[in-house]
């Protein structure tokens, strides 16, 4: 059954990429490694399933042999959620079957047998549509797409054994700290950018994420130079995309790497002393002023309104 | 001597890009630089030199252009540097990129480890360390924020999306760093002096054993054009802080954001 191959590393990523392959008039196979929830992928609409087996517990160890299942097989395109695992298979897979790869695409489109993306390049100035003519590899970003469920439909699950890539082997295993972990599914973020001063002065954009409910994130610099925060924290291409309702900026200048990772909130929101810092050109509201001074009575106004 | 070799892209620097009212994009005040992220890929290379008593070597793959970087790389340390120099790098997609790399990877040979930074900052799109370690058939570690060597041992940290991970291989290996990895520290005045005395090699594709068929890109660019944020780009002018916050808090809550 040629169609479209789906692999994600959670079954509600692989759910999300079923429903961006469903109704292409092609079949959907979704592969897993999810032995206790691996029938549960039917009713998001696959048509069959292949449970991978096997004992390393690194899935990025199994390229190797998924690209040689979906030789067999012979899709037309193969989505893969773009987690850290996803986008190392996806490379790989694409490698050993030497065909293209679009990664961390920002649309995705069937049209008579191609396969049309766009995704973000120069950090985000620029969007690219590119052809994928035949077989070709996709990432594709976490929540692009929403899952749907079909009512009674189920499908076959067929079990496989894999072989994996012993090479690389697993020491340990350290969960993220909580915060920068919710940082990429915050309703509201506030993020502190390098207009602070000093560490200490980080506590007035804390006490506005507090009335809010906010969630702190930062600038990378925020990070590599100053060390003030940890590195799950920051927003950007290299780190964390948010996606919240709203997003307000202290003293970030706005720089396209630090943007792209903002993209998707609903508001943005810049407060910045200088008015001609790039921010301003992302945001929904800016308000041009001494941030230390601004912060605080923004919190006062958003309490009296809370209460 | 054994060699460390970190690879990278000279790229067009996106700050000099010019957006035009239509749309278009304007790269004819653009200069080129070393990928950002690639600055940490050639001091992890310098790191690991260092610690293993290895030599850290440069690798590029570019147009004429990229002749430029040459001397940029040598600067931040690297004895010696490699550049496959071909107009097919102009249209070259992940695919290409890594094939050549891959190829003279193999060339340059007596290699411990390959580092790539984990995306260029032009395209960031991710893939090329991996694809370099799938057709070397090398044991690969990708978002390594961290690592050191002992022995034949690699010991590395990963990011992954909501854990970390410690994980060891046997070299040769190639790593993909994130920028987090190190500091990519400005090259002083000395470093620059001693560059221009440091050699370069350059490879043409048949020298690495490839042909222009091989390298032709896998994926076709339809369309490329700016992107424009559709915002309100609402600065808010009133005469005091206060009533800027206050007229921002009512905008908000209009919104149904607060």
């Amino acid at each position: 059954m040629p169609g479209i191959f789906v692999y994600a590393d959670t079954v509600e990523a692989c759910a999300s990429l079923i429903s961006a392959a469903y109704g292409s008039a092609r079949g959907v196979c979704a592969l897993t490694f999810d032995e206790k929830r691996a029938d549960e992928l039917g009713g998001y609409g696959a048509d069959k399933v292949f449970l991978l087996k096997g004992d390393n517990p690194m899935q990025e160890s199994y390229a190797k042999a998924i690209a040689a299942l979906l030789a067999k097989e012979g899709p037309e395109v193969f989505l893969v959620g773009s987690s850290t695992t996803g986008r190392e298979i996806a490379a790989k897979v694409a490698m050993y079957l030497d065909c293209g790869l679009v990664g961390d695409i920002s649309s995705l489109a069937f049209e008579g047998g191609k396969t049309i993306t766009t995704r973000y390049i120069y950090g985000g100035a620029a969007i690219q549509t590119e052809v994928l003519d035949g077989y070709a590899v996709v990432t594709v970003p976490k929540g692009k797409f929403e899952a749907r469920k079909y009512e009674g439909k189920t499908s076959d699950v067929i079990t496989l054994k894999v072989e994996s890539d012993n090479r690389v082997t697993l020491k340990e295993t350290i969960p993220l700290e909580k915060d920068s972990k919710d940082l990429g599914a915050a309703n509201i973020v506030v993020c502190i950018g390098m207009g602070f001063d000093k560490k200490e002065d980080m506590k007035i954009a804390e006490d506005l994420g507090r009335v809010l409910g906010a969630t702190i994130g930062c600038t990378r610099g925020i990070v590599e130079e100053r060390h003030w925060l940890p590195a799950g924290s920051y927003i950007g291409i290299s780190g964390t995309t948010v996606k919240p309702s709203m997003y307000i900026s202290l003293g970030v200048s706005g720089q396209i790497q630090h943007v792209v990772g903002i993209r998707d909130s609903k508001i943005i929101v810049a407060v910045n002393s200088n008015a001609n810092a790039p921010i301003f050109m992302a945001a929904d509201y800016g308000i041009v002023g001494d941030m230390y001074e601004i912060i605080p009575l923004l919190t006062e106004a958003i309490r009296d309104v809370k209460v | 001597m054994a060699k460390i070799i970190a690879c990278y892209k000279w790229v067009t620097d996106e700050a000099d890009i010019r957006i035009n009212s239509e749309g278009s994009i304007d790269f004819s005040k653009a200069k080129g630089k070393i990928s950002d992220y690639d600055k940490n890929a050639i001091e992890a290379a310098m790191q690991a030199a260092q610690s293993i008593g290895a030599s850290a070597v440069a690798l590029t793959f570019g147009t004429a252009k990229a002749k430029l970087s040459l001397k940029d790389a040598l600067t931040r340390g690297p004895a010696e540097s490699f550049w496959v120099c071909s107009e097919s790098a102009e249209k070259a997609d992940g695919a290409a990129t890594a094939k050549v790399l891959a190829e003279a990877v193999k060339k340059i040979g007596d290699y411990r480890l390959i580092i790539c930074a984990e995306g260029a900052s032009d395209t960031y799109a991710r893939q090329v360390g991996p694809r370099i370690a799938a057709r070397l058939d090398l044991p690969c570690i990708t978002s390594v924020r961290g690592f050191e060597i002992q022995g034949d041992v690699i010991t590395a940290t990963r990011k992954l999306d909501n854990r970390t991970e410690v994980v060891k291989a046997g070299l040769p290996a190639l790593i993909s760093v994130l920028p987090e990895v190190n500091e990519a520290p400005i090259p002083g005045l000395k470093a620059v002096l001693d560059a221009g005395k440091k050699r370069s090699t350059e490879f043409k594709l048949q020298d690495i054993g490839l042909t222009d068929a091989d390298v032709a890109p896998r994926t076709e660019v339809r369309d490329f054009k700016a992107y424009i944020m559709n915002r309100k780009n609402i600065i808010i002018s009133a005469d005091t802080n206060a009533d800027k916050v206050k007229e921002l808090v009512a905008n908000l809550r209009k919104d149904g954001v607060i």
